[in-house]
Order: C-alpha cells, then sequence, then structure tokens
C-alpha cells in the first residue's frame, strides 16, 4: 500500500475506523482535559473548593466562577468552531470533577482521614450546561460569553446550596457561635492551613447587609464574562491549524 | 562485545525494576513533622514553649487528652519573621488523628486567629480527642501570619481502638444533634451523582452519533450549520430550561428545610490574658556565647545580679524546647520527652546560690547531643548569629524565676 491509498477499502470500514478514532480521543481528552484543569484550578481555587470553613457568601462565590469558566471557554472554542460539538463545558467539568473526587476520596479520605463532608468539591455543572446550552443556541461567541459568563457566575452559589446549607446550620460552642463548617475546620486539625489565611467574609461589600451572595454573584458574572473572552481566545489559538509551506 | 551489551542492559532494567518494586513495598509511615528542618533561629527566637504536660501516653478512640503548658513571645523576634500580630494556636499532629475539641490561651476559647504582644508569657490548653488509631507525635505549636508554623516540643501518644467507632456529636441552635463525622454525606454523593449523571446525558447526547472526523470534514467544507438540527436544539433548550428551574427549586426547597442559616464566622481575637508579670529580681547579661561544633556546646559568660531577697541558682537553660538541665539544682518530674531533655546537661563554672545583692559572674556550658540532633548547631549558619533562649532560677522554696536571654553567638570550629 502506497502512502496515496486510503486505509480503508469501504465505507463500512472507514465508518467504523472513525468511530473508533471517537472512542479513542474522547477517552483521551477526558484525562488530558481533566489534568490540566484539575491542576489549574487547585492553584487558582485551591483552598476555596477543599474546605468547606473556606465556601463563604463573598469569596468563594465570586472566585469559583471566575477562575473555573477558564477551561469550558477554551474547550467550548476548539469543539464548537472545529468541530460544531456544544458540550466543552460540560466535559471540562466533568472531567474535573471526576479528578477532583478520586483526589478528595483517595488522598484527603483515604491517606489523610479528612471526612469527605468536610473537603468535597464545588458543583460547577449547572452553569456549564447552560453555558453549553446557549453556545448552542447562539452560535456566538459573544452571546456565549455575555449571557452564558453571567449565568455560569449567577448559577454558582444556588446551584449549591442544597450541599451547602446544612452546613450553615449554628451551633454555640464553649460560648462562641460557629457555623457547622466552621466547627469542622476547628476540629478537624489541619497543621498547614491556620485560621488566618481563610480568605472568607473579607472586603468592603457592606451595604447589602446579609444579601451580600447575590451581589457577589453579579459581579462574577461580570468577571466571568471577561475571562471567558480571554480563554476563548486562546482555545481558538490553540486548536488552529498551521501548516509549514513547502520550499 | 554486544552480547555483554546486551546483557548489560537487562541487568540494569531487572535492577531497576526490581528497585522501582522494593521502593513500593517500603512506604514507611511519615509520623513526625520536620520540626527538625525548621531554622533553627525560629525555633530559638520566636516562641519559647515550657513547662508543658501531656495529660496522656496512651489514649483511646473517643477520649479525650491535653496538651497544656506555657509559651513566651520573645521580646527579641527576628527581623525576618513577621511579627506575631496574628497567629493562630495548632496542634501539631498528622492531619486530624485526634479532633481539636478546644484551645484556650488564658482561658479564652481560640477558634480563630489571635494577636500576641512580644515580651509576654501565656498560659495554653488544647483539648484533644483521640480519632484515628497509632502512634503520634503531638506537638504545641503556634502559626504566625508571616512567618509560618512554629513548632515546639513534640511527645509521642498512643491512640487505641477502631477508628469506625469514632462520633463527633454536635448539638445545633436549632436543637438538632448530629454526627460531624458523617453529617451531610451522603446529601452531597446525592446531589453530585445527580449532576454527573445529567452531564454525562448532554455530552452522551452528542456522542451518540460520529464526533469527530466527519463533522470537521463537515465544518471545512463550510457545511457546519447542517450538523445541529433542530430536534437538537430542542433538547438543548430543554437541559437549560431543566437546569435552570430545577436550580431554582432547590434553592427553594433547601431554604425551606433550612431556614436558620448563618455565614462563617471569622475574625481576630485581641485582648489575649498574659500571665501576669512580676517585678523580675534577677539580671543577667550574656558577656560572650560561642557554640563549638566538635563539643556539641553552647559556652556562655554570664554576669548574674540577685536583686531579690532570696537566694537563687542557675537550675536550666531552655531553648527551642530543649531542656539543659543542672541535676544538683532541679530534676525534671514532668515526664517531659527524653529527646528534649538533658538532664546533666548543664554545667555552671560555680553554680553556689548567689546571695541576695550578689553580684557573680559564671561560665555556663550547655552541651547535649540534642544541638546536632535537634539541628540547633545550624544556628551558625543562619543569617543573624545570634541565639535567645530562657533561663530558669531556682529558689529555696521551690519556686523558679525565669529570665531571657539574647545574645550574638560566635561559632567556634576547633
Amino acid at each position: 500500500m502506497s502512502a496515496s491509498q486510503s486505509a480503508v477499502r469501504s465505507r463500512a470500514e472507514a465508518i467504523k475506523v472513525s468511530r473508533t478514532f471517537d472512542w479513542m480521543i474522547c477517552f483521551v481528552l477526558f484525562f488530558i482535559i481533566l489534568g490540566g484543569y484539575h491542576i489549574h484550578y487547585m492553584l487558582t481555587g485551591g483552598d476555596w473548593d477543599f474546605w468547606t470553613d473556606w465556601k463563604d457568601r463573598r469569596l468563594w462565590v465570586t472566585v469559583a466562577p471566575i477562575v473555573s469558566i477558564t477551561f469550558p471557554a477554551a474547550v467550548q472554542s476548539v469543539l464548537w468552531w472545529r468541530y460544531r460539538l456544544p458540550f466543552g463545558a460540560v466535559l471540562c467539568v466533568l472531567g474535573l470533577l471526576f479528578g477532583e473526587w478520586i483526589n478528595r476520596y483517595f488522598n484527603f479520605w483515604g491517606w489523610t482521614y479528612f471526612p469527605i463532608n468536610f473537603c468535597f468539591p464545588s458543583q460547577l455543572l449547572p452553569g456549564a450546561i447552560v453555558l453549553d446550552v446557549i453556545l448552542l443556541l447562539s452560535n456566538s461567541m459573544v452571546l456565549t460569553a455575555v449571557v452564558g459568563g453571567l449565568a455560569y457566575g449567577l448559577l454558582f452559589y444556588p446551584g449549591n446550596w442544597p450541599v451547602i446549607a446544612p452546613l450553615h446550620v449554628p451551633v454555640e460552642y464553649n460560648g462562641m457561635v460557629m457555623t457547622l463548617a466552621d466547627l469542622q475546620g476547628y476540629h478537624y486539625v489541619r497543621t498547614g492551613t491556620p485560621e488566618y489565611i481563610r480568605m472568607v467574609e473579607k472586603g468592603t461589600l457592606r451595604t447589602f447587609g446579609k444579601d451580600v451572595a447575590p451581589v457577589s454573584a453579579f459581579f462574577s458574572g461580570f468577571v466571568s464574562i471577561l475571562i471567558y473572552f480571554l480563554w476563548h481566545f486562546f482555545g481558538k489559538w490553540f486548536g488552529s491549524t498551521a501548516f509549514v509551506k513547502s520550499t | 562485545m554486544k552480547l555483554i551489551k546486551d546483557k548489560v542492559a537487562k541487568l540494569s532494567f531487572v535492577a531497576l525494576l526490581m528497585t522501582v518494586t522494593a521502593a513500593m513495598f517500603y512506604t514507611p509511615t511519615a509520623s513526625a513533622h520536620g520540626e527538625k528542618s525548621q531554622a533553627a533561629f525560629m525555633r530559638m527566637r520566636t516562641i519559647h514553649w515550657y513547662d508543658l504536660h501531656w495529660s496522656k501516653e496512651t489514649v483511646a478512640v473517643n477520649e479525650t487528652m491535653t496538651v497544656n503548658g506555657k509559651f513566651h513571645v520573645f521580646a527579641g523576634w527576628p527581623e525576618t519573621v513577621d511579627k506575631p500580630e496574628s497567629s493562630f494556636l495548632n496542634i501539631g499532629i498528622p492531619g486530624p488523628v485526634f479532633i481539636r475539641q478546644g484551645s484556650w490561651i488564658g482561658g479564652k476559647l481560640v477558634p480563630r486567629s489571635v494577636a500576641l504582644e512580644l515580651g509576654e508569657t501565656y498560659e495554653f490548653k488544647v483539648l484533644l480527642r483521640a480519632r484515628r488509631p497509632g502512634d503520634w507525635h503531638v506537638h504545641s505549636m503556634m502559626n504566625v501570619e508571616g512567618g509560618g508554623p512554629i513548632i515546639g516540643p513534640g511527645k509521642w501518644v498512643t491512640i487505641t481502638g477502631s477508628m469506625k467507632s469514632f462520633t463527633n456529636p454536635v448539638t445545633t441552635l436549632t436543637g438538632d444533634t448530629i454526627d460531624l463525622e458523617t453529617y451531610n454525606r451522603e446529601n452531597t454523593y446525592f446531589w453530585h451523582t445527580f449532576w454527573f449523571v445529567v452531564g454525562l446525558a448532554w455530552v452522551g447526547f452528542w456522542i451518540r452519533k460520529p464526533v469527530f472526523v466527519p463533522r470537521l470534514l463537515a465544518v471545512d467544507a463550510g457545511k457546519a450549520n447542517t450538523l445541529i438540527t433542530d430536534g437538537e436544539k430542542k433538547v438543548g433548550m430543554a437541559f437549560a430550561a431543566g437546569t435552570m428551574a430545577l436550580v431554582a427549586f432547590l434553592m427553594q426547597t433547601t431554604n425551606d428545610k433550612y431556614p436558620v442559616t448563618t455565614p462563617l464566622q471569622a475574625g481576630l481575637l485581641r485582648g489575649m490574658i498574659p500571665i501576669e508579670k512580676h517585678a523580675p529580681t534577677i539580671s543577667v547579661k550574656v558577656d560572650d556565647a560561642t557554640y563549638r561544633v566538635p563539643g556539641r556546646a553552647m559556652q556562655m559568660t554570664l554576669t548574674i545580679t540577685n536583686n531579690g531577697d532570696e537566694p537563687v541558682r542557675l537550675a536550666e537553660f531552655n531553648t527551642a524546647g530543649v531542656r539543659f538541665l543542672d541535676s544538683k539544682v532541679w530534676e525534671d518530674d514532668t515526664n517531659y520527652p527524653d529527646d528534649l531533655l538533658a538532664e546533666d546537661g548543664l554545667s555552671v563554672s560555680d553554680n553556689s546560690a548567689i546571695a541576695p545583692g550578689e553580684k557573680r559572674t559564671v561560665e555556663v556550658t550547655a552541651s547535649d547531643a540534642a544541638w546536632e540532633v535537634y539541628r540547633l548547631a545550624d544556628l551558625i549558619y543562619d543569617p543573624d548569629s545570634r541565639f535567645a533562649g530562657l533561663l530558669f532560677f531556682s529558689k529555696e522554696n521551690g519556686q523558679r524565676e525565669m529570665v531571657t536571654v539574647d545574645a550574638p553567638l560566635i561559632p567556634s570550629f576547633i
């Protein structure tokens, strides 16, 4: 067989090869995204995602969507503009959550015995689904960034609330009021994570009283729009093909 | 020649495999905390821990023990370390093998960071409840913002029993008693699994048909818009609408289920109450100090003035948790960790009682292998070659008086 001949001899065989190729790429892609996105998110979201006593209504709500919309934007860009596939964001988040759960279960719990109810990851899937669907319906990067990015930020807190709320029930502890999440952070000793490095409830957003989470979510959504643009272009550049001209 | 080369290559490969395999099977438990690796000046010139007491050496799962004692916040705090204006009383253990049920400084609960004053001495107590069986090194520990963890002396404590029997009951302000060890776990598993399945369904919907090659060819041929059908758009709309509706619904039902929730609590606790200071009756001037590397000994020339009304004798030099005692003056009865105790490590050229009003210059030597074992000798490689520590003088009535010393240190290599 010469180089110019086809590797397959029939249409049926071509479909079969193409499908095998699909599964191989999906499998590899999933784990490549898992690795890259996981490292990125651990380095930028880190403790906010590790511990329940970091998951507050101000900074966690703000930081997590901003730093997590990155890979979804880039992978969406590649999968949409090159293949018209609208599942880039969900694929990323599935990979991230799969990796995070392996990490939390085997490392945090299995090796160091932190209870899972103290170190589970944040939920990002509702925002990712909406982000993908907006790209599918609009076929527009601008609309996806503006509407999808905002929705991604806004859906984060309510999407996590069913799991977080039980840990925000107050408790009286030796004369002080704490949430159950605070108590987890106090009980389950972390020698390398002292209380003062906990970046929670800091900032000047005091005008809105107790209703600060929606304001933080809007701000997060706004910055997510900007980050979406940036990473969408990263994805576009990364997904481009360049050939060297023959001399 | 080729045969020999091939054999060497094969044997090398086998040796490599055996090494890797051996390394996999030999994985000893890391039970301590690298306390000896911390810069010597950090341990000698920041927080001085003393009078430490571990209430138990063996404790069963669910039982409690305490670590208590005093710490002196050194007035000569090094410039290279941030001041302890935001500090956290921690406990140095390998992860949550105990849970910390309470920690107090000067009788005040300190679940949050605290501001400490230089030159003051504080009493502390940490109440621990055993959780994970094993032999664990339990240290006193202070985290200082901008300075890092400052680890104190450690003692081995054995936890017996089974972790399966560990429970952590807590009663909330809404009147429910929960087990914090497992509380909310099934709820977390459920919602994460639920959303994961929804996500898989979304991706599965798109990869049910050929994915990469035909779609790439179609896009390159300018037929991208033909790849998405109206039906697929409707499915997409259903996913998005369902997701948003479900999130809104869950938000509402969660609020109904947990009507009382509060934000995370944070803040700095000020006004820690130090131990009341008494007017010092003994003053000590360090005339010179050298560390003899070959002899593992620190030699100090001290001029001691007794301004009190009772005779005193030098009993102990304590630095970085290592205690050098003159056994003729003071014997330890606190069951202090052996490796940190030099029972005869302190010799004084004239350690007869210093009478009230007397001023005496003495040669003091603190020698023990602990200088090397605890890597305190590395002080000579620090950027600011000074040593510091606590001197304890004994009075006839059994009381002690503490004096801090802080002076340049000259290494001697011969």
